[in-house]
C-alpha cells in the first residue's frame, strides 16, 4: 500500500507544479475575488457590461431571459436594462455594433465574451480591464496586453471614481462574465454536495454488506 | 475450499437479508437520480423554447373573411376575420358535427364557448389537422366547388378528407377525431394578437 | 468447474428462466463467468481496477450516446453545439462534464490497471493473451481519446490533432500523402471532423466493445492472477474447486460495488467542483473555437498521452521521434517474453526488477509531466534522460530477469 500512496502523491505533486507553470500573461495578476452568489454585483455587472462593452462585444451564448431568471430580474427588467427595450428576451446577447463596423473602425474583429473568462480566467479580466495607463506618448497601453485595439472604455471611471468604487465596477464586470462563461456553474455547486452525501450513504452500506460477506472468507 | 458453510451457526442470515436489501434500495434510488438527467435532456431545451416564444400577429390589415398565417413553434396558426354571417352560420352546423361543444378537443378554457374564441370575430387556430398531422386548407366559401355543393364554409384537409367548420370543429364521418387545436392566445390591444400567451399569464404558456 | 453444487445456480422446469434456459444458456454463462468463477481470495486494492474500467467505459458510452443527440460533428456547428449542451440542454452541461471527466478517468484506471499487471506479473504464462488484447484495448482507446479531443472544435482540439496527424507525414515515402488521406484535406477541416466523429462514436467504439469481451473471456479461461502470483488452480478440493479461491458473486461483486461507490464519489467531486482538472482535463484554449489561421502559444497534447509526447520530442529527428513513441507502446506489448523471471509477483522477486520497476514507472510520469511543458534546451535534456532510462527497462530486462535471485513463492495464498 505505501508504494501506492506514494504514487498518488507524486502524481498530484507533479500536477500542481505543472498548473502553476503553464503558460499566462506577462504580468502578475490581480485577484479578482467576485462573488458568483452576490446577485447585486451580477446586475450591476450586467449594466456595466452593457453600458461599456457591448457597443462591441457580445456575449452570443447567453440568452436575455437566461440572464434574467440567473440573476434575479424579471422579463421585462432585462431588456430594458441590458438592451433599452430595443431586444426580444429570448434573444442572444449580441453587440450594438453592426457587422463589418469593427473591421474598418478598429482593423479587428471584437471577440465574443461569452467564454473569455473560462479561456483566460476572471483574475485576467479584472487585471486586464484595470491595466491601462499612459505610454510615454501619452496614449493608453494595457499592460496585460499590450497594443490592444481595445480602448479604455473605464477611463471615465478611473479618473474620475473612487479608486474602490471603479475596482469594484471592474469587479462587477468580471463578475458578470465569469458568469456568463458557465450560467450554471453555481447549480453544479450546489448540487455536488448534495450527490456526494448520498454516495457516502450508499459507501458504508456497500462496506458494511462487504464485510458481512467477507465474514465467511477465512485468511 | 476457504469459505465457510452457509449451515454455519456464525452465518448470520437474516442481518445479510437486510444489508443486502437496503443496499439494493438505496442504490436503485440512485439509479433513479442518475437517469433524470438522461431523461429530461430529452425536453424542449433553452433553445426551443425561445424558438416556441409567444409571437405577436398583427391583424389591423385583416379583412373580414381574410385569413392570416403566424408560424408558433414551428406550427401553422390562422387568425380568420369571421364575418357577421359566418358567425351567425355557426350554430346551424352543430348537428352535423361529432363535438360541438368542444368536450373532447383541446383548446384554452377561455376558448370552450361557442364560437372558440376569446372575440368572436377572431378564429384563432392552429392549423394541423387532428387526424395525422396534415395542413387543412380554408375555404371559406359557400359550395367550394373542390369540397361540395352543401358547403358552409370551412376548413377542409385534403389528405383524408377531413372537414372542420369555420370554428375549426371536425364533422361527423370524417377521420379526424377532435376539433383544431386553439393555442393560448391573448389581445395585447386590438391590432397584435400575441400567440402562445393567455390572457391572464404574464410569462411564456 | 462444471458438474457441483454449492453456490451453482440452477433453472428450474415450468419457469420463465427454465423455459429461456433451455433456448440460450443463461445460466452456465451466469455461472462460469460470475457465480462459478473462482478467483483469488486475496485481491487487494490493486484489484479495482479491472472492475472500475468497465464501469467507466459504460459511462463514456451512456454519456455519449448522449451528447451525440445534441452535438453536431461540423466545422461551422460543432463548437456552438458543445455551448449549446453546456447551456441549453437540460442537464445538457452534467452529461458532458461526466463525459469530459470520464475520458481523463478512464486512462487514470487503466495506466493503474495495467500497473497492477507489471507488479504482479499478470502478463506472464498463462495470461500473454490477456496481456496482449489488454494492450490493444490500451491503443484502440488512445485513438478513441485522440479522435474525441477533436470534436469540441476548440482550438487545442484543433491543433492538437494537427500535431498528431503531422506524424503520419513523417514515414518515409507514403508520409505525406498518408496525412492527406487522414485528414481528407490539405489542413485539419470539416472532412477531417465528420470522419473522426463517425470513428469515434461508431467504430472504435465497437472495437472496444469487442476487445473487452475477449479480455474477459480470454481472462476466465485462464483464471485470475493475484498478489501473490500464485496459480490458485494449482491447489484443490475433492470437488476440484480450487481451495483457495471463492465465487466471484457474492463476493467479488460485494467488494466491486464497494469499490465503484468510492470511485463514484471522486468522480462526483471532479465533475462537479473540479471538472476543468486544473487545465488538465479540459484545457483553457478549447475555449475559443478552432481557428487555422492562429496557433496557441503552447501546445500540449491531453495529459495521458504526454509521455509518449515527450518521448517523441526527446528524438531530435522528425522520424525517429515517431519510431521511438511507437517503440515506448509497442515495447510493452514484449512484456510477457521481454520479462524472463518464472516468479510472477514483485513480492517474492529480486532486488533487479523491483529497482527495474521503479525505474520505469518513475521515468513515465516525468516523461508525463515533460510532455505538459514547453520544450526548453534543459527540460529536452531531461527528456533524453528519461526517454533512456524508459527505455532501458526493456533492454535490461531479459537479461537480469533470467538470473534473479528470487525468494521462494509459497504453495498456497495467505
Amino acid at each position: 500500500m505505501k508504494n501506492v500512496f506514494l504514487l498518488i502523491s507524486f502524481l498530484i505533486l507533479s500536477v500542481s507544479s505543472v498548473a502553476q507553470a503553464a503558460g499566462g500573461p506577462a504580468i502578475e495578476l490581480e485577484k479578482a475575488n467576485n462573488n458568483l452568489r452576490d446577485q447585486d454585483s451580477l446586475q450591476r455587472g450586467a449594466i456595466l457590461f452593457s453600458n461599456y462593452c457591448m457597443a462591441c462585444h457580445s456575449v452570443k451564448y447567453m440568452r436575455y431571459n437566461r440572464i434574467a431568471r440567473d440573476i434575479g430580474w424579471s422579463d421585462d427588467e432585462v431588456v430594458a436594462k441590458m438592451a433599452y427595450n430595443q431586444a426580444k428576451v429570448v434573444d442572444d446577447v449580441q453587440t450594438r455594433m453592426l457587422e463589418g463596423v469593427a473591421m474598418d473602425v478598429l482593423g479587428t474583429e471584437p471577440p465574443d465574451l461569452s467564454l473569455m473568462a473560462r479561456l483566460k480566467g476572471p483574475d485576467y479580466i479584472y487585471t486586464f480591464l484595470r491595466a491601462y495607463h499612459l505610454d510615454e506618448n501619452g496614449n493608453w497601453d494595457n499592460s496585460a496586453l499590450k497594443g490592444t485595439s481595445m480602448p479604455n472604455v473605464l477611463e471615465g471611471m478611473q479618473r474620475h471614481y473612487a479608486p474602490e468604487d471603479y475596482e469594484q465596477a471592474a469587479r462587477d464586470i468580471t463578475n458578470f462574465l465569469e458568469y456568463a462563461g458557465e450560467p450554471g456553474k453555481l447549480d453544479r455547486f450546489d448540487l455536488g454536495w448534495k450527490v456526494i452525501a448520498f454516495l457516502l450513504v450508499l459507501l458504508l452500506l456497500t462496506y458494511l454488506l462487504k464485510r458481512e460477506y467477507w465474514r465467511d472468507i477465512k485468511h | 475450499m476457504s469459505i465457510k458453510n452457509n449451515n454455519d451457526s456464525s452465518v448470520n442470515l437474516q442481518r445479510r437479508r437486510i444489508l443486502t436489501g437496503a443496499t439494493g434500495v438505496v442504490g436503485a434510488a440512485g439509479a433513479t437520480f442518475l437517469a433524470v438527467p438522461f431523461v429530461s435532456s430529452w425536453q424542449p431545451s433553452e433553445k426551443a423554447k425561445a424558438a416556441g416564444a409567444p409571437v405577436n400577429a398583427d391583424i389591423s390589415k385583416l379583412q373580414p373573411g381574410q385569413m392570416l398565417t403566424v408560424a408558433w413553434r414551428g406550427k401553422p396558426v390562422w387568425i380568420v376575420r369571421r364575418t357577421p354571417d359566418m358567425l351567425a352560420n355557426l350554430p346551424n352546423m352543430d348537428g352535423e358535427l361529432r363535438d360541438p361543444a368542444s368536450n373532447e378537443s383541446d383548446q384554452p378554457e377561455y376558448c370552450k364557448n361557442p364560437t372558440r374564441a376569446v372575440k368572436d370575430e377572431f378564429l384563432v387556430v392552429v392549423g394541423v389537422c387532428t387526424h395525422l398531422g396534415c395542413a387543412p386548407l380554408y375555404r371559406p366559401a359557400i359550395g367550394s366547388p373542390d369540397v361540395g355543393d352543401d358547403w358552409q364554409g370551412g376548413f377542409f384537409c385534403p389528405c383524408h378528407g377531413s372537414r372542420f367548420d369555420l370554428a375549426g370543429r371536425v364533422f361527423k364521418a370524417v377521420p379526424a377525431p377532435t376539433n383544431l387545436e386553439i393555442p393560448p392566445y391573448r389581445f395585447v390591444s386590438d391590432s397584435i394578437v400575441r400567440i402562445g400567451e393567455g390572457p391572464t399569464e404574464g410569462g411564456t404558456a | 468447474m462444471a458438474d457441483n453444487q454449492n453456490t451453482k445456480f440452477e433453472a428450474k422446469q415450468g419457469t420463465v428462466l427454465g423455459w429461456l434456459d433451455k433456448r440460450y444458456p443463461l445460466v452456465s454463462t451466469w455461472n462460469e463467468h460470475v457465480g462459478e468463477y473462482y478467483a483469488p481470495k486475496n485481491f487487494n486494492f490493486w484489484y479495482f481496477f479491472g472492475s472500475l474500467a468497465l464501469l467507466v467505459l459504460v459511462n463514456q458510452f451512456v454519456t455519449g450516446i448522449w451528447l451525440t443527440m445534441s452535438y453536431k460533428p461540423s466545422a461551422a456547428e460543432a463548437f456552438n453545439s458543445v455551448e449549446y449542451i453546456m447551456r441549453d440542454v437540460e442537464w445538457g452541461w452534467l452529461i458532458r462534464y461526466m463525459h469530459s471527466t470520464g475520458a481523463s478517468a478512464f486512462f487514470i484506471v487503466i495506466y493503474l490497471h495495467m500497473m497492477r499487471g507489471l507488479l504482479y506479473g499478470s502478463y506472464k504464462e498463462p495470461r500473454e493473451l490477456v496481456w496482449l488484447i489488454g494492450m490493444m484495448l490500451f491503443l484502440v482507446l488512445m485513438a478513441e481519446a485522440f479522435m474525441g479531443y477533436l470534436l469540441p472544435w476548440g482550438q487545442m482540439s484543433y491543433w492538437g490533432a494537427q500535431v498528431i496527424i503531422s506524424l503520419f507525414g513523417a514515414i518515409p515515402l507514403i508520409g505525406p500523402d498518408l496525412a492527406l488521406w487522414v485528414r481528407g484535406d490539405f489542413i485539419i477541416s470539416d472532412a477531417t471532423l465528420n470522419r473522426f466523429f463517425a470513428l469515434h462514436v461508431i467504430a472504435l467504439p465497437l472495437v472496444l466493445l469487442i476487445l473487452v469481451f475477449m479480455h474477459i473471456v480470454a481472462l476466465h479461461r485462464v483464471g485470475s492472477n493475484n498478489p501473490d502470483g500464485i496459480e490458485i488452480k494449482k491447489v484443490k478440493n475433492e470437488q476440484g474447486l480450487p481451495l483457495d479461491g471463492i465465487p466471484f458473486h457474492p463476493y467479488y461483486s460485494v467488494k466491486d460495488s464497494m469499490g465503484a461507490v468510492f470511485f463514484a464519489i471522486l468522480f462526483a467531486f471532479v465533475v462537479f467542483y473540479w471538472p476543468e482538472g486544473g487545465g488538465f482535463f479540459i484545457e483553457p484554449p478549447n475555449f475559443e473555437p478552432a481557428n487555422p489561421l492562429k496557433t496557441p502559444e503552447h501546445i500540449a497534447p491531453v495529459w495521458y498521452f504526454t509521455p509518449f509526447y515527450a518521448v517523441l520530442r526527446a528524438v531530435p529527428d522528425k522520424f525517429l521521434g515517431v519510431v521511438a513513441m511507437g517503440a515506448a507502446i509497442m515495447f510493452l506489448f514484449a512484456m510477457p517474453w521481454l520479462d524472463r523471471c518464472k516468479v510472477k509477483s514483485i513480492r517474492y522477486r529480486g532486488l533487479s526488477f523491483k529497482l527495474l520497476l521503479a525505474m520505469f514507472v518513475i521515468s513515465f510520469i516525468i516523461l508525463g509531466y515533460l510532455g505538459t511543458q514547453p520544450a526548453t534546451p534543459t527540460l529536452t535534456v531531461l527528456a533524453q534522460i528519461f526517454t533512456t532510462t524508459y527505455f532501458l527497462f526493456f533492454l535490461i530486462l531479459p537479461y537480469t530477469s533470467a538470473r534473479e535471485k528470487t525468494k521462494p513463492v509459497p504453495e498456497r495464498v495467505k
